[in-house]
């Protein structure tokens, strides 16, 4: 069966009708032959009666002549009609008695029916008729017919036995025949069938071709269509199916890309894909609005936040100048709204004044910094600031913007004015013009960012305020340090050349006494005239100290030489020193030989203060005026040193009063006596303090002193400290006219050369402001930590 | 105020020294025994050390004696120093090289360079600055890097202005003469920074070297016309001054001066080899 099923149709219908044909046509042979096989049985029997009658009517006529009865002159008699077959081969004739024995037969005589077959026929009862038996001879059973008649007067039967197989041997051709009809018609039938299905199955396997091909998703080319008949039809509507699918595939493809508008017509009504279709057209075309309202919804979104990101990231760096922070922030924010010019006002109050300053302007990609204030409440940027609104103004007077906005002369169509506002403070006013309108959302973001710059401005602030405190007290504090250490320096300085100078005062003062008690020496001032001189000039000349000052050098030295001092006495002038033997007259005309050196001596300026001439008296003796010259070789150098000395320890007093003066302008200073009386004290003193120079001079530390009369044992560690020669820092505050000030004492011992105090030098600095800005900022840290904490 | 401290004594001073000299080619045996001893004294206070830590940390660390030396060394200095001395240079002493074809100066002990710069600004307005060839020594190599800078504090120094104008746009020889020559002209002053910066071509002009005036002699192969040592050997022993004499004497071409400080003067055998003009010694 299941070969069957997967066979095509027209091989089934073949296969179907030639069985049939095949089964119509044996059945109908089989019929025909069964029909003339009984009627060839039933003639045979029909002939067998009328033989078995011929053989009857025999009898008759040998029973009249023989008398009644069977009498072997019967059998006699009958025995040659006995003696060969009827119709066939083995038909032989028989006389059988009623007990079933064989009368007469060729073959069989005196043999005997079988009992049944006899009881059989005895019980029928009829006088002629036919049965069949099994004829066993030689132990082969055969089916015979046995065809009897009744005979009377022998009280046997006539019989005849025919064989069936025999009688019907003549129709077996028949049936051969037959056979072969049969299969031919078949064949024939089949031929002829799969004539008319040829054209059929071509189509359909066409169809189911193309059928595949759809259900494989192609699209087949159209099909042929042959005829009017259902696969006509079929074709037909296949064709129209493909030439449907073809379009929505168009269709389909169209709106693949995006091709919206399209146009296309549903095969039909119910065409369930073409409106499906449609309608997913139709949901696109809905999807893709809503995607573009979305994209410009996501672009504005977009747009906001790059930007909130981006001035973030503007008003992060920076943070610490404010122009240039401002500048950027101008900058981006018209770059970034596309506007054209653009300010930032920052609030200032100065003194209960208040007011806008322009802190950045931009204008057409070029800066155009204008040092501009306006008032609060002045024009638009003012008013602004007063009501914290945003201001947006769409139509601007051509000549309004120069007027009010102060951005200058351009004639923008949209003014967008905004208020710099943190938790309703204002910190300063952004305007920006532009050629466009602004759109809502730039409107709303501009005051977004606003308040980002209120906030980065306030903190600006903030920080700028704390670092200019934090770098200033630093600043203060180093400079203390260093002005401390210079001090430090300057003191050590001036004390090794103090040193110095005592050294040197030593060695001159020994030479002094050395060359007052040998040598002749007296000085002079410029114009010549004797200033001073000492006892061995006085001896010499024979003048006291009194006459001797104020006369001229000129006066005593003799006529003969007086034109030649004149000239020595210019080049000592101007500066050099001269080495000459004078020829002087002194009182009562003595007469004098001086080896002289005639030595000028300037100030540091260059100055001459005097000339100091130093000698020898040579008149003496002549013999050791080589001698004497030679002493005067070594004393002239000593003259040259003392020259200095002279001059060095002049300069110490005017030094020492320098410095007290550059003392003066900077710092306190006072000195003080060992045992506490207090000798001088400088204007810087009465200046800072207060004291009048009176009221302090020539009393002791110790009876003034703050320190000493409250805590008394701490003076007298200090005091003591000072007489060991260790110097004392002390720092007090004192309120002078109602104001605090702040006083830096540094007290330095001088000690002699044996070691004792001899002077106290107290030198004091005015700390008050230094202590001021270090409180103050103090308070503003303090302030800074409050606000943290907050 | 620190803790009182045992007083530096002689023998101290002696270890100290010995040390330093020990260790590094630095000689402080023939410097001023007081000064030294107060330096040390300082030094001791300032960290906190007794003196055998301080010797032991000089033998040890090469960086801390270079600190130390430079802690000795006193750098005082300032623009136009004593400005007297300024008009002796300007009406007396660098007339006389007018006429030469360059002026060889040495500022031996510049400290952080003031006194050069001075004598810059001197000679560019005597139009003499082209000539010049400068040179300038310290000890301390920070202070020749602070002066290599030329930049100054401006407030705590407000005196240099004063100085500048005495000696720049004032005559004290003549009372109504005043130029007016700007402080720009030499140096900008920025108040916010607090600081006075001396122009490019002031502090590209001088050679700074690091040198020992003890020990170092002269390292420029040349000759001087001017060596200005001020407030030098005021440091210095006797000896050691009359060395440090020689040196210059030796160096100085003839009628080239040597300036001192205002409390400086030459005594002793040098003092005859030298012709004295105010602070200014001229070689005979």
């Amino acid at each position: 069966m299941k070969a069957f099923a997967n066979m095509k149709l027209a091989q089934r219908i073949q296969l179907a009708i030639i069985l049939l044909m095949v089964v119509l046509f044996a059945f109908a042979g089989l019929t025909l032959n069964y029909f003339s096989r009984t009627r060839t049985i039933s003639n045979a029997v029909k002939e067998a009666y009328v033989y078995i009658d011929k053989l009857i009517d025999i009898a008759n006529i040998i029973e009249q002549k023989t008398g009644k009865g069977l009498s072997s002159n019967d059998i006699f008699e009958l025995k040659p009609y006995f003696t060969k077959p009827a119709y066939n081969k083995t038909d032989f004739p028989s006389l059988i008695s009623r007990n079933g024995e064989y009368v007469l037969h060729v073959t069989r005589q005196g043999a005997r029916l079988p009992m049944k077959t006899i009881q059989e026929i005895k019980n029928l009862k009829a006088n002629e008729g036919f049965i069949h038996y099994q004829d066993i001879t030689n132990d082969i059973a055969e089916n015979r017919l046995l065809v009897y008649k009744y005979y009377k007067p022998y009280n046997a039967y006539f019989a005849i036995s025919v064989s069936p197989t025999e009688v019907l041997e003549q129709v077996k051709t028949n049936r051969q025949v037959m056979i072969i009809i049969v299969i031919l018609a078949s064949l024939i039938s089949a031929w002829v069938v799969s004539l008319i299905l040829m054209p059929i199955t071509k189509q359909l396997a066409n169809l189911s071709a193309r059928l595949k091909q759809l259900a494989q998703g192609e699209i087949p080319p159209a099909i042929k269509v042959a005829d009017r008949s259902e696969l006509g039809t079929l074709a037909e509507s296949l064709n129209s199916l493909i030439d449907g699918l073809k379009g929505t595939t168009e269709f389909a493809r169209q709106i693949e890309q995006n091709k919206l508008d399209f146009d296309f017509k549903p095969l039909s009504k119910n065409d369930q894909l073409g409106m499906a279709l449609l309608q997913m057209r139709e949901s696109l075309k809905r999807a893709q609005q809503e995607e573009t309202k979305r994209k410009e919804e996501d672009n504005i979104r977009t747009w906001i936040n790059a930007g909130l990101a981006k001035f973030g990231d503007i008003l992060r760096q920076n943070n610490n100048n404010l122009n240039i922070l401002a500048d950027n922030v101008i900058q981006n924010l018209v770059n970034y709204l596309d506007a054209n010019q653009g300010g930032i006002f920052m609030f200032k109050e100065y003194e209960s004044e208040k007011h806008l300053e322009l802190l950045s302007a931009f204008a057409y990609n070029r800066k155009k910094f204008l040092q501009k204030s306006i008032m609060l409440g002045e024009g638009l940027v003012g008013t602004c600031a007063i009501e914290k609104q945003t201001i947006y103004l769409k139509e601007i007077p051509s000549d309004y913007i120069a007027i009010t906005s102060g951005l200058g002369e351009a004639t923008p169509t949209s003014l967008l004015i905004v208020p710099l506002k943190l938790e309703d403070e204002i910190f300063g006013v952004v305007e920006i013009t532009s050629f466009n309108e602004f759109a809502p959302y730039q409107i709303e973001f501009v005051e977004k960012v606003s308040e980002s710059i209120a906030s980065t401005l306030n903190s600006v602030k903030n920080n700028i305020r704390t670092r200019e405190l934090l770098e200033q007290s630093q600043q203060q504090r180093e400079e203390m340090a260093a002005q401390e250490e210079e001090m430090r320096q300057n003191m050590e300085e001036m004390q090794a050349t103090q040193e110095e100078m005592q050294r040197k005062n030593l060695e001159l003062e020994i030479i002094t006494s050395a060359i007052n008690q040998s040598l002749v020496s007296c000085s002079l001032n410029d114009d010549g005239f004797i200033v001073d001189s000492n006892l061995v000039f006085q001896e010499m000349t024979g003048y006291s100290k009194v006459e001797l000052e104020g006369m001229l050098l000129e006066s005593l030295i003799v006529d003969t030489q007086r034109e030649e001092f004149s000239k020595l006495w210019k080049s000592v002038l101007n500066g050099q020193s001269i080495n000459t033997t004078l020829h002087l007259i002194g009182n009562n005309g003595r007469e004098r030989f001086l080896l002289t050196s005639l030595t000028p001596g300037f100030d540091p300026m260059g100055l001459l203060i005097k000339v100091l001439l130093l000698g020898h008296d040579i008149t003496e003796s002549k013999k050791i005026e080589l001698m004497t010259q030679q002493q005067a070789k070594e004393i002239e150098k000593n003259i040259k040193r003392i020259k200095k000395e002279q001059e060095l320890s002049n300069l110490r007093q005017r030094e020492m009063e320098t410095l007290l003066e550059a003392l003066d302008q900077n710092c306190l200073v006072s000195i003080i006596e060992p045992d506490g009386l207090i000798t001088y004290i400088n204007n810087k003193n009465v200046e800072v303090l207060g004291d009048k120079k009176e009221d302090i001079e020539n009393r002791y530390l110790q009876d003034i002193d703050y320190t000493a009369k409250n805590k008394p044992k701490e003076f007298e560690r200090f005091w003591k400290s000072l007489h060991k020669g260790i110097k004392q820092t002390r720092e007090f505050s004192l309120n002078v006219k109602g104001e605090t000030r702040w006083v830096l004492e540094n007290f330095t011992p001088i000690m002699d050369e044996t070691g004792n105090l001899y002077k106290i030098i107290n030198i004091a600095l005015d700390i008050t402001e230094n202590k001021r800005k270090e409180m103050e900022l103090n308070a503003v840290i303090e302030q800074l930590k409050q606000q943290l904490k907050k | 105020m620190p803790s009182q401290r045992m007083q530096v004594t002689d023998q101290d001073l002696q270890y100290f020294v010995n040390t330093i000299k020990s260790v590094s080619k630095y000689d402080f045996s023939e410097y001023s025994e007081k000064s030294l001893k107060r330096r040390l004294q300082k030094i001791l206070e300032d960290y906190n050390l007794d003196l055998t830590s301080l010797l032991t940390s000089l033998r040890l660390d090469k960086d801390f004696l270079e600190k130390v030396v430079k802690e000795v060394t006193v750098n005082t200095t300032e623009l136009f120093r004593d400005p007297p001395v300024w008009h002796l240079l300007r009406s007396r002493i660098l007339p006389r090289f007018k006429n030469n074809k360059t002026i060889n100066i040495w500022h031996a002990g510049c400290s952080t360079g003031q006194e050069v710069y001075s004598m810059m600004i001197l000679l560019n307005e005597m139009d003499m600055l082209d000539k010049a060839k400068i040179f300038a020594t310290d000890l301390n190599s920070d202070v020749l890097d602070a002066a290599k800078q030329g930049v100054y504090k401006y407030r705590f120094n407000l005196g240099y202005l004063d100085n500048f104008d005495k000696v720049i746009k004032q005559n004290p020889l003549n009372f109504e003469e005043y130029n007016d020559i700007p402080y720009e002209k030499y140096f900008d002053i920025d108040k916010v920074r607090d600081t006075i910066t001396m122009k490019k071509f002031l502090t590209e002009r001088p050679i700074f070297r690091k040198h020992d005036l003890v020990v170092d002699g002269n390292i420029f192969f040349a000759k001087f016309d001017l060596i200005l040592c001020r407030n030098v050997i005021i440091y210095f022993n006797y000896s050691l001054q009359n060395k440090v004499f020689k040196l210059f004497h030796n160096n100085l071409y003839p009628k080239g001066t040597l300036l001192l400080g205002m409390h400086e003067t030459i005594l002793g055998p040098w003092a005859s080899r030298f012709e004295r003009l105010g602070q200014a010694y001229i070689k005979k």
